[in-house]
């Protein structure tokens, strides 16, 4: 009896079968991701002619390194951030049931499935000089004028740690729903009081989605560009808006693209340095 | 013994009082009163939906009783959180705690009273070589069998000398030979350390063989509670009889003397086969399958019956016969000794009045 193309062998589908499935992801890939990149990262090392000076001016001006320390301090600030403030509310949407737990899910995903111009926007009207924040500043009167707001750092981290809080969630909600409840319950049969059960049981079995979250936000924050470019200072650039304008107001490739090459390097060791300690498939929600 | 492990813990008494858990309009546990002794046994048996789990639950603090009281050793725990009330308890699934080693798991209710390391340490390691597991502290409860896993369960459950034991069917998850050992390793623990023990399972051969007192419920009532030999030979009701063992139910007119089958055949029933007062008319009379043999047919004193099939399981063998009136009845019957009998043959089954019991029919 053959077996079909398609057919599962027990649990092993053909190798021709899972090669013509992923064929279109890794086109993607490699036509979207893969050839940018090197091309992107060829141009650094070989403009004008094949050399290192367009790291070496990286290093060289230490308003460089400055913008690249401060993207970074703020990535961190923005994940441990979101990370507080999505702990009690992964926790609520775990340990909830029913039409409750319908509504926190859509309290976490609809502004998640808003675009993140319409979300970022919406700041800058509630950050703006006469904007509702400023309003009410005012009007308990904390503040006789109005404060400058927006464009700074602050606006940037709120409202990325607004952006980003779904990715933290998430991750997060699911490994706390993959905890057998039978565990609370082993815990406080043992003596353990509620606070004590999470903190002993529930946060170190839950921790895999913790640090999942974390480098999912922190990643993605360290090369985020629409809201600091939109809310930030220009005084105080992160590194995606400083590559940006070096490709398109100074139309210098080559030292974007080494900017593009330090910044892909720190995320690289970032990542492996992390799945070195926790294992990735763990922070996906599968089970060990 | 390890020392360390006081010899002789007293058991705590557990009282239940009319307890009664409502889902919705469901009425998982409803009016269930029970009184266990300090070191008592008692296994809670039942089909699946009974309420047992949701009895133990209760006990645990893991349910609150919609109406009721459970006092463990005197004291009104009905409303106190299941971390206050000094238990021990082992579930279903091991429920060690996967980020922690054996030797952790066992002092973890240790560490939420406040002992200090070294003597958590040192309890733990009497704690498990009481389970027989002495030196598997360091080890990740991965790493073991389910069976030793359970005794690591059993370890944590009795680490800190509770009163109370109770176990959610402990033994289910494992395979039949580590089943028997752990029910034996379970009797000696509770012979050596006196606690008081409610073990739920739905395996009637593990409640007789374990349990000084099995309470039978159905349907979140409680049916029986009695020793093993009491349960099996007087079940008091219909279900309880059709639950424990095998039973052989047949109709008959009871005219407050004899039971008088269809076919006229009667039977002198002895005073104590009525186990409550069974008013005249229809009833069932009950026997055991065991309590029956095989005599040749026409005897006096025989019902006539013809053999359907005959099952030979070695020591035993089964002779599934029907009467005259078509009500089918089981023999279980020793293999030696016995003249072979095939299917289709006449035969006459000889029932002893003292084995017969009788209850009010269409009361199961």
């Amino acid at each position: 009896m053959s077996i079909g193309f398609f057919e599962a062998n027990g649990r092993q589908m053909s190798k021709g079968a899972i090669l013509l499935l992923m064929a279109p992801f890794f086109a993607l890939v490699i036509f979207a991701f893969l050839y940018p990149l090197v091309s992107l990262l060829s141009l650094s090392v070989l403009e004008p002619t094949p050399t290192l000076a367009n790291y070496e001016r990286v290093f060289d001006n230490p308003v460089y390194a400055t913008v690249l320390f401060r993207t970074m301090r703020i990535a961190l600030l923005i994940s441990l951030l979101s990370l507080a403030l999505s702990l009690p509310v992964a926790v609520l949407m775990a340990n909830s049931r029913g039409p409750k737990a319908v509504f926190l899910t859509a309290c976490v995903l609809l502004p998640f499935w808003s675009s993140v111009l319409v979300r970022t926007a919406a700041w800058s009207i509630l950050l703006q000089r006469n904007g509702l924040v400023n309003d009410f500043l005012q009007g308990i009167g904390l503040t006789s004028e109005p404060l400058r707001l927006l464009y700074t750092q602050g606006a940037v981290v709120v409202a990325m740690t607004h952006v980003l809080m779904p990715f933290m969630v998430l991750p997060i909600y699911g490994a706390l729903r993959n905890i057998p409840s039978d565990y609370g319950r082993a815990a406080s049969i043992c003596g353990a009081g509620p606070l004590r059960t999470f903190w002993e049981v529930t946060l170190p079995l839950a921790m895999p989605g913790i640090i999942g979250g974390f480098i999912l936000v922190f990643l993605t924050a360290l090369g985020y560009f629409i809201t600091p470019s939109l809310l930030g200072s220009p005084q105080e650039m992160m590194i995606a808006t400083l590559i940006s304008q070096q490709m398109r107001e100074n139309l210098d490739w080559p030292f974007a693209a080494a900017l593009v090459g330090v910044l892909t390097i720190l995320v690289t060791i970032i990542t492996i340095a992390f799945s070195k300690v926790f294992r990735f498939e763990r922070m996906l929600g599968a089970r060990a | 013994m390890p020392e360390a492990v006081s010899p002789r813990v007293n058991g705590a008494s557990i009282e239940i009082r009319n307890l009664a858990k409502r889902f919705g309009s469901v009425k998982a546990v409803d009016d269930v009163s029970l009184t266990v002794e300090a070191g008592e046994f008692v296994a809670l048996l039942g089909p699946s939906g009974s309420g047992k789990s949701t009895v133990l639950m209760s006990i645990a603090g893991f349910e609150r009783p919609s109406d009721g009281q459970i006092l463990i050793g005197g004291q009104d725990c009905t409303r106190l959180p299941p971390n206050k009330r000094d238990i021990g308890m082992v579930f279903q699934h091991y429920t060690l705690f996967p980020h922690l080693s054996v030797g952790d798991n066992v002092a973890f209710p240790l560490k939420m009273r406040g002992i200090g390391k070294t003597e958590r340490r040192r309890q733990a390691e009497a704690a498990l070589e009481v389970v027989r597991l002495g030196g598997y502290g360091d080890r990740t409860p991965k790493q073991l069998s389910g069976g030793q896993q359970q005794r690591v369960a059993l370890a944590r459950a009795i680490v800190y000398n509770p009163h109370v034991l109770l176990m959610d069917e402990p033994l289910s998850a494992l395979d039949k030979n580590l089943r028997e050992e752990m029910q034996i390793e379970i009797k000696r623990l509770h012979g050596e350390l006196g606690f008081t023990v409610v073990f739920v399972t739905h395996d009637q051969g593990e409640a007789l063989t374990m349990a000084d007192r099995i309470a039978i419920l159905k349907a979140g009532r409680l049916q029986q509670v009695s020793p093993a030999r009491e349960l099996y030979e007087r079940p008091s009701n219909l279900f309880a009889a059709s639950f424990i063992g095998e039973m052989n139910m047949l109709p008959v007119q009871w005219d407050g003397v004899n039971a008088v089958f269809s076919e006229n055949q009667q039977i002198r029933l002895p005073a104590d086969a009525v186990i409550e007062p069974v008013a005249p008319g229809s009833a069932i009379l009950a026997v055991r399958p065991e309590r029956l043999s095989v005599a040749a047919p026409n005897e006096a004193g025989t019902w006539a019956a013809t053999v359907r099939d005959v099952v030979y399981a070695g020591a035993g063998s089964l002779l599934i016969t029907y009467l005259q009136d078509g009500s089918e009845v089981r023999l279980r019957v020793s293999s030696a000794g016995q003249a072979p009998v095939q299917p289709g043959q006449t035969i006459g089954i000889k029932l002893p009045p003292e084995g017969v019991l009788l209850y009010p029919a269409g009361a199961a």
